[in-house]
């Protein structure tokens, strides 16, 4: 069945139908969880939470990319879970060692297909990025997540963070440029595999 | 000359190939011009390229809903509530029914008397006394009941002619309208129908359930 199928019936209350779409876009959301958030049990909850915000509201659904209809929910689930953060004490972000210290590159960031070497460089870029990221306002992650993570056009990052197209343009180049700054602390620590690939991209 | 915030906004759109044509032509023929303008160009560019190649996470587990989190509940089918009410019209029709056959029982349990008293006999107690009296105060009412009371007590040789014993049979029975009521079967076939309909409606439901749980098994 293909997605407007599947869609049509899970307006109609079909919970298989819906929950073959949950199962084709719910890396899509955890990861964009993932990034904004920075923590694997919080993004988890959120896409849980967004998946069932999704059902509940399906017939809200009028067309359009269902992917940034879906990443909306998700970014509304993150968003709601920074608030209730920031009236709560905060957590650490990296999980700690016996004696407290807090591991920088954790084994369970790592991509178990990969060499070690791989699953060293990943962890290392992951580190970099998450941290990168962390340290931007939530409103300018969020864009930049919908648009160069998870690959969303301008259209679609509009209509996923609910903001007018010329914020979205205006949020996406200053949330680059601060990117950029921060990236730049890390160039020389990022594995050397990665900046050749970069440069010769750019 | 210096790059502005307007300058990177649209080197950034300009990058995502966002910028109208007319604007991005300008933007080229500026960055050939500007080395600072095409530096900020590259550093965007290799940020969105980090971006980009990060690395993705596939999700710890299965995020499908299952029923009881979706809030679902089994379907009920159309005809349920029809047949719920069906057998809650017919349960008030054998109610009304029931209740009109009790009551009418009740008034003519209560009209007997009257009727005998017209007939000329009092109350059922009389009526025996009477039986037991001469012919000729078979029917009396009122005063003249104890006088044929005493009467019969004076007088009871009386009683045993046979012309008293057969005048006796002859009033002993009761009229017609005192007469119990027969059984009305309509009020019956109004419970048994409520009946029908309401256990149709719960089986219907019951197979929803079962279909709703073969389908979704927790």
């Amino acid at each position: 069945m293909d997605e407007p199928s599947l869609i049509r019936s899970a307006q109609r209350g079909d919970l298989e139908a819906f929950n073959r779409l949950v199962l084709a876009y719910q890396d899509a959301l955890y990861n964009t969880a993932l990034r904004i958030l920075g923590d694997e049990e919080l993004a988890a909850d959120a896409t849980q939470e967004a998946f069932l915000s999704a059902f509940r509201a399906l017939n809200a659904y009028r067309g359009g990319s269902f992917k940034a209809w879906l990443l909306r929910t998700v970014t509304n689930a993150c968003y709601d879970e920074l608030r209730r953060r920031k009236r709560r004490p905060t957590t650490p972000l990296e999980p700690e060692s016996d004696d407290g210290e807090e591991i920088e590159s954790p084994r369970w960031l790592a991509d178990p297909a990969a060499s070690p070497e791989e699953q060293f460089d990943q962890a290392e870029l992951n580190h970099a990025i998450q941290h990168c990221l962390d340290a931007l306002p939530a409103n300018f992650r969020a864009v930049v997540v919908l648009a160069d993570i998870e690959g969303l056009d301008y259209t679609e990052v509009a209509r996923a963070a609910r903001l007018p197209l010329g914020t979205v343009k205006s949020r996406l180049a200053r949330a680059r440029l601060k990117l950029r700054e921060c990236l730049q602390a890390f160039w020389e620590l990022l594995p050397a595999a990665f900046r050749l690939v970069v440069e010769r991209e750019a | 000359m210096k790059t502005t915030f307007r300058d990177l906004e649209q080197l950034s759109a300009y990058l995502d190939g966002q910028l109208p044509q007319a604007e991005a032509a300008r933007l080229e023929s500026r960055l050939a011009a500007d080395p600072a303008l095409a530096a900020a160009l590259e550093e965007l560019r290799q940020a969105r390229a980090v971006l980009r190649r990060a690395p993705r996470r596939r999700a710890p587990r299965a995020f499908t809903l299952t029923p009881q989190m979706a809030g679902l509940k089994p379907p009920v089918p159309r005809a349920v509530p029809v047949f719920s009410w069906a057998s809650a019209l017919a349960t008030l029709i054998f109610l009304c029914a029931f209740g009109g056959a009790w009551m009418g029982q009740l008034t003519s349990r209560s009209a007997v008397p009257v009727m005998e008293s017209g007939y000329g006999g009092g109350p059922a107690e009389t009526q025996e006394v009477i039986t037991e009296a001469a012919p000729m105060l078979a029917a009396p009412s009122g005063q003249e009941a104890a006088d044929t009371t005493r009467l019969a007590e004076a007088t009871p040789t009386l009683s045993a002619t046979p012309e008293a014993a057969s005048f006796t049979a002859q009033e002993q029975p009761l009229p017609p309208q005192a007469k119990r009521p027969a059984v009305r079967p309509w009020p019956f076939v109004w419970l048994g129908l409520a009946a029908l309909l309401g256990g149709a409606a719960l089986y219907l439901r019951w197979a929803a359930q079962r279909r709703f749980r073969r389908r979704y098994p927790r």
